[in-house]
């Protein structure tokens, strides 16, 4: 099937078959290009045949072929009309996202002190696969009950991070007695960890600042250093959605339901096994709140011992936390009704604008941050939400790849990559060098190009841009 | 090739051959290990064992390499030799021996899960071929 164009940086797939409502692509024309190279198409319109689903199967500029849903795939259910809930339009890492921290330090404070920075990083940050986190697993039911809040009263970080995090770090839906045991064992080893793969942690600086109103407002200045930590929910999350593909893969016969792709396994949201993943996705989301909380209280206090100063002197605030992998039950309009929709986004970021009652008081004003990571050693973003976004309130969650891990890999050895960085000035701590190859910049899409589609999409408007001074990766 | 590794844009993909579906099991753990890690020989440090169930054939292929999953996180092994042994209509008994993944370099990202995107376990006139996906 074949996108047409319906304006500047919109295309449609038309319905065809089962599809319930159409396909809608955002992307310029050398990102539909690259687009047209995957699956990605056919899962946009696979997608679009769930129970439920209303005004199209979205797409966002960092659109690549996934797993049942494309990796930036949008699609929202009517509840109240037999909507669906699928564990795939969230991932298997539930709530996976992005916190970006502000600091008192510029940029060459970073570099004189980069050495001891990347090395209490390097030291306090566990990473990799499997054990080890910074907190302790008897933790673990308070975080699947209250998320960072718990990780609050446990001591780590400060209160004020929960105003800036997306849902205040704490899921009200999330239901602990839905977590099986052996998603807690596989996650109480891990309360406070980056993982591997495409998670990281990230120094950079503030280079440019495209809207000072809402930069100000956010906490940012340009050449200020930030930090941006990219994970999720570990062990847990993955073991959780496991668990409930399988077993809606089971129920759907149940309730009526075929899809085309089993890993779009879905059940009625208010059905018995809708609130059973809803419960079970809401506390797996609040581990990964806890989890990036920990990671961010752990970096202040690393950049405390480098810079001889105490966590609250580094003036490491957080900007914002919002997740890029979760399904979260809103009220949007549709044909002029207003309908509570369950809102997939699958490697897609909320993205609400200005006057929105779920944003942070000193944030309602301006608009939600939205952020949007580059791949390593390039620029990430900065964005603010828009009151007219077209996509039920979404956007782009990163540059979105480009060709798969074994052609990353034939290209450049992950020592090579290294170099690389090196010579650029940007100090990297991989956990393993051989996985660097994989995650380079030419594996992934301009991000610069994606947050141009997101801009002139309507979907996100750029705020700041900011580039690496070190990384640390699993 | 008993397997061989499939491209996919952000994700990684097997598929395999055997002439049995146990050993066609044995075939997609080594692969999806080795994905992680290559390590040269497979010294009997750390064995475990497990029953899995299911109620189909491509139920019990991805169960089983979950399991395999579950079992390499939570007990710090990176398991790199199977025995499969049959169960019953949809079930096997494995053992799996490998090495503490402290140990081990990675090679590939760790995989996450499992995937029924595009799954297909297939009993053919040779014996039984699979093509499975996991999320990276």
């Amino acid at each position: 099937m074949e996108p047409t164009r319906l304006s500047d940086v919109v295309w449609e797939i038309a319905r065809e078959g089962g599809m319930r409502v159409p396909g809608r692509i955002y992307a310029s024309d050398a990102i539909m290009e690259a687009v047209l190279q995957d699956r990605s198409v056919d899962q946009v319109a696979n997608v679009a045949h769930l129970p439920g689903i209303v005004e199209a199967s979205f797409a966002m500029p960092d659109i690549h072929w996934g797993y049942g849903f494309p990796i930036g795939g949008v699609a929202a259910t009517d509840i109240d009309d037999g909507g669906v809930v699928s564990p795939g339009g969230v991932g298997f890492d539930i709530c996976c996202g992005v916190r970006l921290i502000a600091s008192r330090f510029d940029e060459s404070e970073f570099h004189e002190n980069a050495g001891e920075v990347m090395a209490q990083l390097d030291r306090r940050i566990p990473r990799g696969a499997g054990k080890g986190g910074i907190a302790p697993g008897s933790l673990t039911g308070e975080i699947l009950r209250d998320g960072a809040v718990a990780a609050v009263e446990a001591g780590y970080g400060v209160e004020r991070d929960l105003e800036r995090c997306e849902e205040n770090g704490r899921s009200d839906g999330a239901n602990p007695s839905t977590i099986s045991d052996k998603a807690i064992k596989r996650g109480s080893d891990q309360i406070g960890s980056l993982g591997a793969g495409n998670h990281f942690l990230e120094i950079q600086v503030v280079d440019r600042i495209e809207d000072p109103e809402a930069a100000q407002a956010f906490g940012l200045a340009e050449g200020m250093v930030v930090v941006m930590i990219h994970c999720g929910s570990r062990g847990l999350g993955h073991q959780v959605c496991t668990e409930h593909l399988r077993l809606m893969g089971d129920a759907m016969a149940r309730h009526g339901i075929e899809v085309p792709d089993r890993q779009l396994a879905c059940v009625p949201v208010g059905s018995e096994e809708g609130q059973r993943y809803l419960g079970a996705m809401a506390a797996s989301a609040n581990f990964a709140w806890a989890n990036r909380h920990i990671l961010a209280h752990e970096t202040r206090v690393a950049f405390a011992a480098a810079f001889g100063s105490t966590p609250d002197e580094t003036g490491m605030d957080l900007v914002f936390d919002v997740a890029h992998n979760l399904a979260k039950v809103e009220k949007h309009q549709v044909n002029g009704s207003e309908k509570t929709l369950c809102v997939h986004r699958k490697g897609a970021t909320r993205a609400f604008g200005s006057g929105h009652l779920g944003l942070p008081g000193d944030l309602r004003d301006v608009g939600q941050p939205v952020l949007i990571p580059g791949s390593m050693g390039t620029a990430s973003w900065v964005l603010k939400g828009l009151t007219d976004n077209p996509a039920f309130g979404s956007a782009a969650h990163g540059a979105g790849r480009l060709m798969s891990r074994k052609k990353a890999k034939s290209q450049q050895s992950g020592r090579d990559v290294r170099r690389s960085l090196e010579e650029r000035g940007i100090a990297i701590r991989p956990g393993s060098v051989g996985l660097l190859s994989e995650e380079a910049d030419y594996a992934y899409k301009d991000v610069d190009a994606v947050v141009d589609v997101c801009k002139r999409a309507g979907l996100a408007a750029p705020v700041a841009r900011l580039v690496p001074l070190g990384v640390v990766k699993g | 090739m008993p397997h061989s590794t499939l491209e996919h844009t952000a994700d990684t993909g097997l598929e395999a051959s055997a002439d049995s579906l146990p050993q066609l099991i044995e075939e997609l753990a080594l692969g999806m290990f080795e994905l992680m890690a290559a390590i040269g020989g497979c010294p009997d440090d750390h064995m475990v064992e497990a029953t899995v169930e299911a109620t189909s054939t491509e139920d019990l292929v991805v169960d089983t390499l979950s399991e395999l999953l579950y079992l390499s996180e939570t007990e710090g092994v990176h398991f790199c030799r199977f025995e499969v042994e049959p169960g019953g209509k949809f079930a096997v008994e494995i053992q799996a021996t490998g090495v503490a993944t402290e140990d081990v370099e990675l090679t590939g990202p760790p995989i996450k899960a499992v995937t029924y995107h595009q799954l297909q376990v297939v009993e053919t006139d040779e014996g039984w071929t699979a093509t499975v996906y996991f999320d990276v």
